[in-house]
């Protein structure tokens, strides 16, 4: 075996530099499909956390009257806690509501100069363990009795709620046809990669084909014969997946930290796990596509 | 039919330089009823039955498009028969799996009228590359390689390259590379074609010297006088049937 493992690297190496405009060509392509692969999942990642950090913030508030009475407070708090749904509910009294509005306020001075006393309601601020639950959550709250007992409007239940309905599913429907738009692009390239590897392998055998034949003669078998082609594909899909890695990772390092500066108020980050994952598609997909490529000319154009 | 008869009377010592036929061996080559038609109404071959066994020295001769060379491909099934049964080396072609067929020629060495060596490769790389793509260990090949092409006369040609070399000389390259295996059985498709009448009787001495070893050999040729010097088996070939087989046979047609 261990002779065979050298004939066969050897072989490859010499029909890469034989050819090696061709497998150049190869290695660009899978580079270019490559690298956008990577930059879609980054992409992706990084949609993902500032969705994620959106969703977090999709709480629902629910606002108190005035002197509402501690006990039925805590009903209140006690029943959403029990509920499935929920992942955590939070108090805030009408002291930390005006000290939060005059914090976001901070810009406009004269808004909290007209505050007359503390016009803010206490308010309980439901998280839940799923954002798309948000609406289900709602409708159960405006049936409680417990909720209209100590609402800041009973009159008017949807308006002692606060909710942000409309941004998750906004981003919901956005993040899913970037999705689409994605698999539609890497879908294409791979499929221009597997054609480039695919000539390349044609090319390889047609150089080679007096060698295949004394081969064929001599007994060799099959498996033998292709390897050193299905390495070859490889080993270029190999190539351009490096390349294609440590563009990322240069563009990762060049692009993120500015990234982070102009959209300050979105949670904008990719961590070491992700460009690692980021790392493994793209050598698996890599070699998949290689040996794919590979693949397909030998079944066409080396008949055993 | 005077064909026969020329054999039988032929002078007692030219039966002398020859072999006593051994046709008593283990079966090496058997062909039962076979044909092959490229088209439907063009036979290649018909009907063809043929015994050859272990230990042969066996000409097939005719013309060409005689049906030699489907003869020859047939056997190293490079192609299938469109009827009969084939066997060789103990193994049914017609049933042998597709994936089996490498180690069918690993049983079979093959010698081609053009050579076929591999003109960026030595004698040495050449012969040892048919033992290094069937996985043979390095150590067989340095001990092999050197011991075959010193049984084929080129110790001193070891480091030529096939340009480098005579015809006669490649051919025996090649002929070396066909039996470093020790294969059973050694087929040789005009093996002579490219050659002079001096160099082709050495190859042929060569190919009698291998014979001797107890590999069955099988040429086809349409070299005349090899065929009447060597005065072996010939199983002659016309339209894709056998018209004559006989020991000690002569080449006997008027070309």
């Amino acid at each position: 075996m261990s002779i065979s493992v050298g004939y066969f690297v050897r072989e490859s190496v010499t029909n890469f530099r034989r050819n090696w405009v061709m497998s150049l060509g190869a290695v660009i392509t899978i580079y270019l499909s490559l690298l956008l692969v990577g930059i879609f999942i980054a992409t992706g990642f990084v949609v993902n956390n500032i969705v994620q950090s959106v969703e977090d913030k999709v709480t629902i508030q629910v606002f108190l009257k005035d002197g509402a009475a501690t006990s039925d407070v805590n009903a209140l708090q006690q029943w959403m806690l029990a509920d499935p749904l929920v992942k955590g509910v939070d108090y805030t009294s009408k002291e930390e509501a005006l000290k939060k509005f005059r914090e976001d306020m901070k810009q406009s001075p004269e808004i909290i100069d007209q505050l007359e006393g503390n016009p803010l309601p206490a308010s309980l601020d439901v998280t839940l363990k799923d954002p798309r639950s948000v609406e289900e959550m709602v409708a159960k709250i405006k049936r409680s009795e417990l909720f209209l007992k100590v609402a800041d409007r009973p009159d008017d239940p949807e308006d002692s709620l606060k909710y942000g309905q409309q941004i998750v599913n906004k981003l919901f429907a956005f993040t899913r046809v970037v999705r689409v738009i994605q698999v539609v692009f890497v879908v294409m390239l791979a499929v221009v990669s597997l054609i480039f590897i695919n000539n390349t392998i044609r090319l390889a055998i047609y150089a080679r084909r007096k060698e295949i034949g004394i081969m064929r003669l001599v007994g060799a078998s099959n498996w033998f014969i292709r390897t050193p082609f299905l390495l070859e594909g490889v080993m270029q899909a190999l190539i351009g997946a490096t390349l294609a890695i440590v563009s990322v990772v240069a563009l990762q390092a060049a692009i993120m930290p500015r990234l982070k500066d102009t959209l300050s108020f979105l949670a904008v980050s990719l961590s070491g796990t992700a460009m690692a994952q980021i790392a493994l598609v793209l050598v698996l997909g890599g070699m998949l596509i290689g040996a794919a490529g590979s693949w397909l000319a030998m079944s066409r154009y080396l008949k055993v | 039919m005077s064909d026969i008869t020329d054999a039988t009377s032929a002078p007692p010592a030219a039966a002398a330089a020859a072999e006593t036929p051994a046709r008593t061996g283990p079966l090496m080559i058997g062909m039962r009823a076979v044909s092959k038609h490229y088209t439907p109404d063009a036979p290649a071959l018909s009907d063809v039955d043929v015994d050859i066994r272990a230990g042969e020295f066996v000409f097939i001769v005719g013309h060409s498009g005689s049906g030699k060379s489907t003869f020859i491909r047939l056997l190293l099934r490079e192609l299938l028969p469109t009827r009969g049964q084939i066997v060789v080396a103990g193994q049914d072609l017609v049933k042998l799996k597709n994936w089996k067929v490498p180690y069918l020629r690993r049983n079979i060495g093959c010698v081609f009228q053009d050579f076929k060596l591999l003109p960026n490769k030595t004698a040495f790389e050449n012969v040892a590359f048919a033992l290094e793509v069937i996985g043979k260990s390095k150590h067989v090949i340095r001990t092999q390689v050197p011991e075959v092409l010193r049984l084929v006369g080129l110790e001193d040609k070891i480091d030529s390259y096939p340009d480098e070399l005579s015809g006669g000389e490649q051919q025996r390259v090649s002929i070396a590379r066909a039996f470093v295996n020790r294969p059973p059985l050694l087929l040789c498709d005009e093996p002579t074609g490219n050659l002079d009448p001096q160099t082709s009787l050495g190859i042929m001495k060569l190919l009698e010297r291998i014979n001797k070893t107890g590999t069955t050999v099988l040429i086809a040729t349409h070299d005349r006088e090899m065929v009447d010097n060597m005065r072996r088996r010939v199983i002659a070939l016309e339209g894709g049937r056998i018209v004559r087989d006989q020991d000690r046979g002569v080449y006997g047609y008027v070309d």
